[in-house]
């Protein structure tokens, strides 16, 4: 296995986690295709540590899953706030940002 | 036998990622990300990345997909209209990630097509996790304390934003 195996699949993950970010409805599953990119990263990052022989990829990856979930903890706080005032998560019934 | 366990992997990673973004449910969808999750710890093992894998299984699985899937269960989504898709409005902008993904993929390689990484076959052991450690605690440390910071800013923040309005408890 080559490192382009690796970037490769991490590229593909991460484009189908952008791509479902616009295409779904549902609040909740948005957030589930945000870590499925932070994912993709985290394999790429993995792979240049394996490949490069340092130890800052893996340090980078603690700190990222760190950020991943201080960013659920706060998104899944915005999704209950969200729902107590509109009754719904599908996002395009939630319009006063859209302008 | 390596090759063999990185396609079969992939190829889960791959299934299991589409099944977040196509399945109808939230909980389903939940589910199939906690298989991408342990389909991720396996990729890490196999890259000689222990240490990330188990953090993958306990951060991830144990705690972030725990959480979604207490938040999917408090509230009740039946009454709730439920489109699935953002059909046609998302279309573009998801065509428009997956070119820019795309774009960032072929600069990334024009930038690297003088280093030759295809020679770097990871035939040496990987980062030990005590040389890891050290790094942690001396040269980044840093960023460990602000993580710490960052996660206990999110925990306030995430009870100060779900909290009632005009709830004093």
């Amino acid at each position: 296995m080559t490192l382009y195996h690796f970037v490769g699949l991490g590229m593909v993950l991460f484009t189908i986690g952008a791509a479902g970010f616009f295409i779904r409805n549902n609040a909740v599953v948005l957030l589930l295709c945000i870590e499925i990119m932070l994912n993709a990263v985290n394999l790429i990052f993995a792979s240049f540590a394996r490949y490069l022989y340092g130890t800052e990829g893996q340090i980078f990856i603690f700190i990222i899953m760190t950020i991943a979930a201080a960013e659920a903890a706060v998104g899944l706080g915005i999704i209950i706030a969200l729902y107590r005032s509109h009754k719904t998560l599908d996002m395009s019934l939630i319009k006063y940002l859209k302008g | 036998m390596e090759p063999a366990i990185f396609w079969i992997l992939s190829a889960f990673a791959v299934v299991a990622a589409l099944a977040v973004v196509f399945l109808k449910k939230a909980v389903n969808c939940v589910m199939s990300l906690l298989a991408f999750m342990l389909v991720m710890a396996g990729l890490y093992i196999l890259m000689g990345a222990q240490l990330v894998a188990f953090f993958q299984v306990i951060v991830y699985v144990g705690a972030v997909l725990v959480l979604f899937a207490f938040v999917i269960m408090l509230l009740n989504l039946k009454d709730a209209p439920d489109r699935r898709f953002a059909f046609p409005a998302g279309v573009m902008p998801a065509i428009a990630a997956v070119l820019l993904t795309g774009m960032i993929a072929f600069f990334a390689w024009l930038a690297l097509q003088d280093a030759d990484f295809s020679k770097a076959t990871a035939l040496q052991p990987a980062a030990e996790i005590r040389q890891i450690a050290v790094d942690l605690f001396t040269r980044h440390l840093l960023v460990f304390e602000l993580a710490s910071v960052i996660l206990f800013v999110a925990a306030v923040g995430a009870i100060v934003i779900s909290r009632k309005e005009g709830d004093p408890s």
